[in-house]
């Protein structure tokens, strides 16, 4: 890349993050202050106790989840992407698998300035897709729900991240099975043994991704750099 | 007027239908930010254009996933705030479970639509959006010195991106056996210790993805139908679906 498109792809980079930056603190704002307009409408006030209360009980353990995901996701997504990402939500059951399946469509490597690109032009896509899906789903709620929720289609809405996962794993594991192997082997023996783990399966990709990260590394050692 | 009446009152919808909109308008902006920026740095628009038309049809069918779970919640908090929560940072395997948490910490025993008082609502409400906002929070905060320190965009002075690329690889194949693994544990051990008496259902359903996936694999590789690459995860997941409707009767 020369000198001046280096230069755009910076001051591009600079731009994202203060505009990642307000739409953030604008949505943070909104999404804090919505329960107390709501309130003022319904006559009632939240119960900052109770709230409190709440956050120690449960939030707590949402709170690391959501570190660990910041930890995790952001440099796969880079900047716009990021911001956008943690906007918007649904992160692993949509947004990642999206942002990765269009990097890998067009071939770019992480931590490059078509990266960033490639990974906004996913997420923003990805984020409208879902807003239009669910805005129209909702106008058309009363005669869509009983297809929705009729019992012969439950199974199929019942396994779409199976599905998904499905199919992104034969799409991974093919070009990195010496990756793969491993973390596959000693997660189903982990949830075989230890079942109640089964629900806390966001928490066990921390301990799967470190060992596949770990396997990855000796590869790259091995071959110079030039692989996994 | 009942309170799911008022959880579903005009007023409602207007206010969780504005934040909506300044989302997606926030999504578009930075949509039309990053084409043109693309444009400038010299990436091949047709490929910019395969990646939209690629993200859109990979996110249609989780997007229908996502629609139920409004539908799930809509009969205890209504349509809005469910339609709001699910577009703005939340998660459809976090919503219903912080929902019904947060019930039972306001001490409405359950998340219904029968027990729900507004102070319930609201509180919940309040308590939804305190425990996921977190990402966001640590983004603003620390994303750009993050990033900087871990060279994102290094890459472009050399052109080489180093073990960045193979760790983020790599942490999405640990993602995906976590997932995988917690199938087979549920089939295994769902009921009890090695009882194979839980759901095979999800185990088959991913088989079948994987399968669908390695046809398309085939016909974009060896077949030089490249352009099926931007369908592959739309259809491998239609198709695994569907075929979960066929395997639920018989499980």
């Amino acid at each position: 890349m020369n000198e001046e498109k280096q230069a755009l792809f910076e001051q591009y980079n600079r731009r994202t993050h203060t505009f990642g930056r307000i739409a953030s603190v604008i949505t943070l704002v909104l999404l804090l202050g919505v329960p107390f307009v709501i309130g003022g409408y319904l006559g009632a006030a939240p119960d900052l106790g109770a709230a409190a209360s709440g956050f120690l009980a449960i939030g707590l353990v949402w709170f690391v989840s959501c570190i660990a995901e910041w930890l995790i996701y952001t440099p796969m997504l880079g900047a716009g992407g990021g911001y956008l990402a943690f906007i918007t939500g649904n992160l692993i059951n949509m947004k990642i698998p999206c942002a990765v399946n269009a990097r890998d469509i067009v071939g770019v490597k992480a931590g490059t300035p078509e990266n960033e690109i490639i990974s906004t032009l996913s997420i923003a896509t990805s984020s409208l897709v879902t807003i239009l899906v669910l805005a129209i789903g909702v106008a058309l709620l009363i005669p869509l729900q009983p297809l929705l929720q009729s019992p012969a289609l439950a199974p199929a809405f019942d396994n779409v991240v199976p599905a998904l996962f499905g199919a992104m794993a034969y799409k991974y594991f093919r070009k990195s099975l010496d990756i793969a192997v491993l973390p596959f082997l000693l997660m189903s023996l982990l949830f075989i043994l230890v079942p109640s783990l089964i629900g806390s399966t966001s928490f066990m990709i921390l301990p799967s991704g470190a060992l596949a990260i770990g396997l990855a590394w000796l590869k790259y050692k091995k071959t110079g750099g030039a692989a996994a | 007027m009942s309170i799911l009446s008022q959880l579903n009152s005009p007023f409602m919808y207007i206010v969780c239908g504005a934040i909506i909109l300044f989302i997606a308008l926030v999504s578009l902006f930075f949509l039309i930010r990053a084409y043109r920026a693309g444009k400038a740095l010299g990436i091949d628009t047709t490929k910019m254009k395969r990646v939209i038309a690629a993200s859109a049809t990979f996110t249609l069918l989780p997007s229908v996933g996502i629609l139920l779970g409004v539908i799930a919640l809509s009969g205890s908090l209504g349509t809005p705030w469910p339609w709001l929560r699910l577009s703005v940072i939340g998660a459809l395997h976090y919503e219903t479970q912080v929902a019904t948490a947060a019930a039972e910490q306001v001490g409405l025993g359950s998340l219904s639509a029968s027990s729900m008082t507004a102070t319930g609502f609201v509180t919940i409400c309040l308590l939804m959006s305190l425990c996921i906002m977190w990402g966001m929070v640590f983004s603003t905060l620390f994303s750009k010195r993050y990033l900087k320190k871990l060279g994102s965009g290094g890459g472009a002075k050399s052109g080489v991106p180093g073990f960045g690329d193979s760790a983020m690889t790599a942490m999405f194949i640990g993602l995906i056996c976590a997932y995988l693994g917690s199938y087979i544990g549920g089939f295994v051990s769902g009921n009890g210790r090695f009882t194979f008496s839980g759901s095979w259902l999800p185990i088959a359903v991913a088989l079948v993805a994987s399968l669908v996936m390695a046809l398309f694999v085939w016909l974009s590789e060896k077949k030089q139908l490249a352009w099926v690459e931007s369908f592959s995860i739309a259809g491998s997941m239609l198709l695994a679906m569907a075929s979960a409707v066929l395997l639920g009767g018989i499980s």
